[in-house]
């Protein structure tokens, strides 16, 4: 049984030489026939006409030889596929189209749906992830007066539920520690400001890594193995322990050529010795699948990298209940649900959290616990990603849709206009079943090939939807691969398309009367049953499509038109030809007061560059960052909502802010001259009213209990308002100060070099100088100013332009739909038509008579969907800027350039119509 | 003349198969020498046709019953030599014995009328 298929398997890749060896092996056979007679003394000739008699039919016994090597279904399979590749190709714009639009409707479902699974559902790396949980609190209430006094981290703030988070003072982290009954284990990570961007220093080479705060017993909850040396443990999280440091894989390849290599290491981390003790296993990234740190450290060695800085972590930190800042997890015990855990934890907190509260109204409004599930880690992602990608996902659900109905009417028109040819074939004997297999092989293939296709667009879609995902940041690092389910389920969605809509035109087609079939001319008469059937059901497809493009062009025109408002946002600045890169001394030893000269003198060595017009720095680059401290006109009391920046010499002038009024910051503004400022318009205003504030006081306070005086600053200018902290925000009052006249002390610094030509162009000498100055201090985040914008309205960017993609293919798939309907139904009243000419009617009226038809459809189709997209717009309200979800010109423009299509693609049929010749078309009846 | 019967349309089917088998028990042997032994055996009675014979050797070589390589004929040509192969030994038995109960069969119906 088996030798025999893979023999016959075999042979299909023998074809020729089977033929050519039963040839050759029957003349030979022959010839001894020829032979064997001659000798019996029959002459030649007749000698060859009795062998040729004797031997039967030579042609019948080849063709008897082959079959029986022939796998009968396969044969007939290949003979259907090369009919319908025929056939796809004999009408290649209607099968591109198809494929084309298939396999970008799969494509992109896939890659969508992919990036769902991956941080929607997807767990972490570790055994047993399930009796992981995520501990969260809740407030009812977003006011001010809260225990919570000082934060690091995340808080979700909604004015309908309430504020959510899950950071917790360290004492609270304690007692939840201090309950056995319902955890095995648990432990806290936090990544603290400090550690976000660490300067590791391994054998002399600076580079910047990401690091994240663990508690000791952070591995052994998570439960998994070193890839190489060993992982933190308890006693390395305690005041005074040495200082070790765990990596991640990948940063061990990086940075060492390989995990082996890593441990045992000594580095510097921040000019601070550390020992890499070991690194993470390869597919680990932490607890937050928004993150993937490269480097662990114990909490406790926020003490050894907070010393010394102004802000940096202080050892009382830890005692104090008002300051939430860790994030706690914990590994429940067998068989003990979430729900069961915060049952019995709640109680225990709510009782300490009651003794941390300083009034009525901090109690009136205490933090619940809210036990999570945690088998996915933190919810970071699902937060931030989960409303975009449903968004995307029915936009490319929608694309999906249309696509199916495009291939579905393909094949519905297919189908009918090879009506005649099949009752041709039926009528000669061809089997019912023989047919109807291989119109269902057409469309299968049709499927096939827009799935193959699909793999592709996914594979794509992927790439581009993590760098959409990624916001710019070149440390981002999803975890997200091809889904091989969901574009199996894709695949099988467009397959069963194909299929149903293949099988059903098929069954009628080949049902007819064959008589009445064979008779008709051409596409004639529209009398048969099925052929009313086709048309009610190819309109229902078009209006279907149109109606799902216009939710596209809605959807596009409202996203489009949402970045043409965040790109004209008058900025106050000049954001063309400026470099941006980031250096943080601080991190590389420097110290007051020696870091301010530093820095000045980097700015001075970078204004050398030719080509560089001006050079200044700055805390943060204008839009990313926003900085508050007390601040206030002297003799009052600091008003909260002032901000503050601080700045090099010549910023207004890099930055091409006006001034209005007094000056720009000078070199000769500097530690130990006089204490000066400039404010902007807003600050002005609300400050001075119509009174000049040049030479007025400013007064700065050091955060915190102190209220020390750090600065009084004289007023030296006003300048023009400029955005800052947010390109939509409100732009506050701001106060500019020099970097280096005191508290705040400078640590990291924001160059910005205004360029003559692509500011990148002076990459390569900045980076040369800054490794001169201190090859120590590594340059990170090169970024034009228009780069370092346009990463904030990333998405909004990515929108647009996926939408206007989606839009344009909508409309090409529904213009093309109707295109095809209308041609058709125009060739099948090319009679009717005729004798309309014939008695009389014109060209025009022809016309008419058609695109009437186009509009009644069309009207159906924009009716249905302007309802939808009145319906659903609201949905996308918080991704848009500048307009209302029903935005009037939005949707007007899309129903203006759906109609237009559709105009243009029926205008070609009923042009085709009017050139009907009469006496021909009434020729053909 | 005598009655000659051609094979394959009016014998059993397989028949042709268990013949060609049987004939190569005796050692290798081309195309021709088969339908020549076949005929002579036979006393002239089974004349085969290349379009019986080849389409028969085709059968048993998909089913691996017999190997064919290339070999030398008489006439100093390439010939196709057909050997017997232990599954098609096999074969041939379990053929022989059917073949003789339907025969034993035969002719116990023929004996009784």
């Amino acid at each position: 049984m088996w030798a025999r298929l893979r023999n016959k398997l075999r042979f299909l890749f023998r074809r020729e030489r089977f033929d050519r060896e039963l040839s050759e092996e029957m003349d030979l056979h022959r010839e001894m026939l020829e032979l064997e007679q001659t000798r019996q003394g029959i002459a030649p000739e007749a000698a060859a006409v009795s062998a040729r008699r004797q031997l039967g039919n030579t042609m019948l016994a080849r063709e008897y030889s082959r079959e029986v090597w022939i796998i009968a279904w396969l044969d007939t399979l290949a003979a259907d596929v090369r009919y319908a590749l025929r056939t796809i190709a004999g009408n290649r714009t209607f099968g591109a189209l198809a494929i084309l639009s298939l396999a970008l409707g799969i494509g992109a479902n896939t890659a969508i749906y992919s990036f769902m699974d991956s941080i929607l559902l997807r767990s972490l790396p570790v055994p047993d992830p399930e009796s992981l949980v995520v501990l969260n609190w809740h407030a009812k209430d977003t006011r001010r007066d809260f225990v919570m006094q000082g934060m690091s981290g995340t808080t979700y703030d909604d004015p309908k539920t309430g504020t959510a988070a899950g950071i917790f003072p360290f004492p609270a982290f304690e007692l939840f520690r201090k309950d056995d009954t319902v955890f095995s284990s648990v432990f806290a990570h936090c990544q603290s400001w400090q550690v976000r961007r660490l300067n590791v220093t391994i054998r002399g080479q600076s580079d910047l890594a990401a690091g994240w705060n663990v508690s000791g017993d952070y591995f052994r909850g998570l439960g998994i193995p070193p890839a190489a040396g060993r992982l933190i443990i308890p006693d390395d999280d305690r005041a005074g322990a040495p200082a070790v440091a765990v990596v991640s894989h990948a940063f061990s390849q990086r940075r060492f050529g390989g995990a082996a290599n890593a441990a045992g290491q000594s580095i510097l981390i921040d000019n601070l010795p550390f020992t890499v003790v070991g690194v993470t296993p390869r597919e680990f990234f932490g607890v937050d699948p928004a993150a993937a740190p490269d480097v662990y450290l114990p909490m406790h060695t926020n003490e050894l990298l907070g010393a010394g800085h102004q802000f940096g972590f202080r050892p009382e930190d830890y005692l104090a209940p008002n300051y939430y800042w860790v994030q706690v997890m914990g590994r429940l015990r067998p068989g003990v649900s979430p729900a069961r855990a915060e049952a019995a934890l709640a109680p225990a907190f709510r009782q300490w959290v009651a003794g941390t509260a300083a009034n009525d109204r901090e109690r009136a409004n205490l933090p619940e616990l809210v036990v999570k599930e945690g088998a996915g880690g933190l919810d970071s992602l699902r937060r931030q990603y989960s409303q975009p990608l449903y968004v995307l996902m029915t936009l490319v659900g929608l694309i999906l849709a249309l696509t199916c109905a495009n291939v579905a009417n393909l094949l519905l028109a297919r189908a009918a206009a090879r009506r005649r040819e099949i009752a041709l074939r039926l009528s000669v004997g061809a089997g019912r079943l023989r047919i109807v297999r291989q119109l269902l092989t057409e469309s299968v293939l049709l499927a096939s090939l827009g799935g193959a296709l699909g793999v592709l667009v996914a594979i794509w879609g992927m790439r581009f939807l993590t760098l959409l995902l990624a916001n710019g940041r070149t440390s981002y690092t999803l975890h997200a691969e091809l889904n091989w389910h969901v574009l199996g389920v894709a695949a099988a969605l467009s397959l069963l398309t194909g299929i149903l809509f293949g099988l059903a035109p098929a069954m009628h087609a080949t049902r007819v009367d064959l008589m009445p079939a064979l008779k008709e001319a051409r596409a004639g008469q529209p009398t048969a049953r099925h052929s009313s059937w086709r048309i009610s059901m190819s309109h229902v497809l078009v209006v279907g499509q149109i109606a799902i493009s216009l939710l596209m062009l809605v959807a596009a025109g409202l996203f489009v038109r949402t970045l043409s408002n965040l790109q004209s946002i008058e900025l106050g600045f000049n954001r063309e030809n400026v470099l941006l890169f980031q250096l943080d001394a601080r991190k590389a030893g420097h110290r007051d007061p020696e870091i301010g000269a530093f820095y000045a003198d980097l700015r001075k060595r970078f204004s050398a560059i030719p080509g560089v017009r001006s050079a200044s720095l700055e805390r943060d680059s204008l839009i990313q960052g926003e900085h508050g401290l007390p601040i206030g006109l002297s003799g009052s009391p600091p008003n909260p909502a002032n901000r503050f920046l601080t700045v090099g010499p010549a910023f207004f002038t890099t930055m091409q802010i006006p001034i209005l009024a007094g000056r720009d910051f000078e070199e000769s503004d500097r530690p130990g001259s006089p204490a000066v400022a400039v404010i902007n318009e807003v600050f002005a205003k609300a400050n001075f009213g119509d009174r000049n504030p040049l030479g007025q006081h400013l007064t700065l306070r050091e955060a915190g209990e102190g209220d020390r005086l750090a600065r009084d600053m004289e007023i030296v200018g006003v300048s023009r308002n400029a955005r800052y902290g947010g390109l939509t925000r409100a732009i506050p009052p701001v106060v500019y100060m020099p970097y280096d006249q005191g508290y705040p002390q400078p640590d990291q610094m924001v160059y910005a070099l205004r360029t003559s030509g692509d500011p990148l162009r002076y990459v390569n000498s900045v980076r040369e100088i800054a490794r001169q100055a201190d090859a120590r201090v590594p340059v990170s985040e090169v970024r034009t100013q228009a780069a370092d914008i346009d990463q904030t309205i990333n998405q909004e960017i990515a929108f647009a332009e996926l939408c206007s993609g989606f839009a344009i293919l909508a409309l090409v798939i529904a213009g093309v739909g109707l295109y095809g309907t209308v041609s058709y139904n125009v060739a099948r009243r090319t009679g009717e038509i005729g004798i309309r000419m014939a008695l009389g009617a014109q060209r025009g009226g022809v016309v008419r008579l058609v695109l009437r038809e186009v509009l009644v459809l069309v009207a159906g189709g924009l009716a249905i969907g302007m309802a939808a997209a009145l319906g659903t717009s609201k949905f996308v309200a918080s991704f848009l800027y500048g307009m209302k979800a029903n935005d009037p010109l939005t949707l007007t423009l899309a129903l203006m350039t759906l109609l237009g299509t559709a105009l243009v693609a029926g205008y070609a049929p009923a042009r085709k119509a009017s050139r009907i010749d009469p006496m021909i078309a009434l020729r053909q009846e | 003349m005598r009655n000659r019967t051609s094979l394959s349309s009016e014998l059993l089917p397989g028949t042709l198969e268990m013949l060609i088998l049987k004939t190569l028990t005796r050692g290798p042997a081309h195309g021709y020498a088969v339908a020549r032994h076949l005929e002579r055996v036979s006393g002239d009675v089974l004349r085969v046709g290349e379009s019986s014979l080849y389409p028969a050797l085709q059968r048993l070589l998909v089913n691996d019953w017999v190997q064919a390589e290339w070999g030398e004929s008489e006439l100093k040509r390439r010939a196709r030599i057909y050997r017997i192969t232990p599954a098609g030994r096999k074969r041939l038995a379990q053929e022989a014995q059917g073949f003789e109960r339907m025969t034993g069969a035969i002719a116990a119906v023929m004996a009784g009328v």
